[in-house]
């Protein structure tokens, strides 16, 4: 996964918290954050919940750092970590909202709303991508957004990588779709 | 070829691709929940192991020592070839299943799933004799699968006689099977 270092290695600095200076993880947490955060934000659609999955995440990797057997590769390790802690964040997020919708056929069913508010530009991308299906979604950031390899999605998602490819086809054909929808009102 | 759609799917990325910037005071969150914790889990020995095996380490040996060496790896695979056995076939834990689906109307149906990855293009489906059946048989190891029919190259179906799998992560229909162990 390429992400830029400036100073300081990854590895370095997981060999320091590994040898008991907690203090070194700050400079992790900081250079991993807006990246992870981007992440976050996209796949989970508001600021709390991404914080919330980012902070979690960020500790349970500290938790986990002694089996990181890898130090070199902490970023695409702690990626794998986020990617699992926005799946569980999403499904429960899932199960909340059908406390309130329990025909979940009709739901499905259902005509995509009108999106006759949707101005702006970047309100009709959050509309579209929260329109998505959770796995089609994770595809399309991880190849799109964060510009992965297909093989690195398929270590980090644990996904066959024709099965990634299919999610990714799915997704800029369900994405085309609603963007012609937007451009009809 | 110029495909204004393409253009689109890539003016999507782009404007996600902007920088995020996440609140600072996430760090000392951050920080502040790991100062109560107990030091980072120690690697247990196969880690340790692990890390051991995969590091580059410089050996000095001396011509008789090599020597010996050889001489021993030589002997213990020479003693575990005599002693082995045939080992036990994967086939013989595999089974065979037939999957089968009505689709009177389908010109075209495959079946995926955990077991091939779900690709579309591994497991074709054939029509049975009444042209309305659709039949593959596939050979499996004890275990969970999730799985689907892909009709026409566009519909994904949940097997109407197997138990519904409702992915709480992604939604997408699916069926489950599990294959138990021990032949029955």
């Amino acid at each position: 996964m390429g992400i830029g270092n400036v100073g300081t290695s990854d590895a370095a600095l997981v060999r320091r918290v590994q040898a008991g200076d907690t203090g070194a993880y700050a400079d992790l947490v900081a250079r991993y954050r807006d990246r992870l955060g981007r992440y976050a934000l996209h796949m989970l659609g508001n600021r709390e919940d991404a914080e919330e999955v980012l902070q979690d995440a960020f500790v349970r990797a500290y938790r986990s750092l002694g089996r990181c057997n890898d130090p070199e590769r902490f970023g695409a390790w702690l990626y794998g970590i986020l990617v699992n802690r926005c799946r569980t964040a999403g499904a429960r997020a899932a199960r909340r909202a059908r406390r309130f919708v329990h025909d979940s056929v009709a739901l499905e069913t259902a005509p995509l709303a009108a999106p006759d508010r949707l101005t702006e530009w970047d309100d009709t991308v959050r509309w579209a991508l929260a329109r998505l299906p959770p796995e089609s979604r994770e595809a399309f950031l991880l190849k799109h957004v964060e510009e992965l390899e297909y093989e690195d999605m398929a270590r980090l998602t644990g996904a066959g990588v024709s099965a990634l490819k299919m999610r990714v086809k799915r997704a800029r054909e369900q994405l085309q779709a609603m963007l012609k929808e937007v451009e009809r009102v | 070829m110029f495909d204004p759609m393409d253009d689109a799917i890539e003016r999507i990325a782009r404007h996600l691709r902007r920088a995020v910037r996440i609140d600072p005071a996430l760090d000392e969150r951050v920080m502040r929940e790991i100062t109560v914790l107990p030091a980072p889990d120690r690697a247990t020995w196969v880690g340790q192991m692990w890390r051991w095996l995969r590091r580059p380490h410089h050996l000095t040996l001396t011509p008789l020592g090599g020597l010996a060496a050889v001489t021993a790896l030589a002997a213990v695979m020479l003693l575990s070839r005599m002693d082995s056995k045939p080992p036990a076939s994967r086939e013989m834990e595999s089974r065979a299943f037939q999957f089968v689906l009505v689709a009177p109307r389908a010109t075209h149906v495959s079946l995926v799933g955990d077991f091939n990855d779900w690709d579309a293009t591994r497991t074709p489906m054939n029509r049975a004799g009444n042209e309305a059946l659709w039949t593959a048989v596939v050979a499996l190891e004890p275990g969970r699968y999730h799985y689907a029919f892909f009709v026409d190259g566009s519909h994904w179906l949940a097997d109407p006689s197997a138990p519904v799998a409702r992915d709480e992560d992604y939604g997408a229909p699916s069926s489950v099977l599990t294959v138990g162990g021990g032949g029955s």
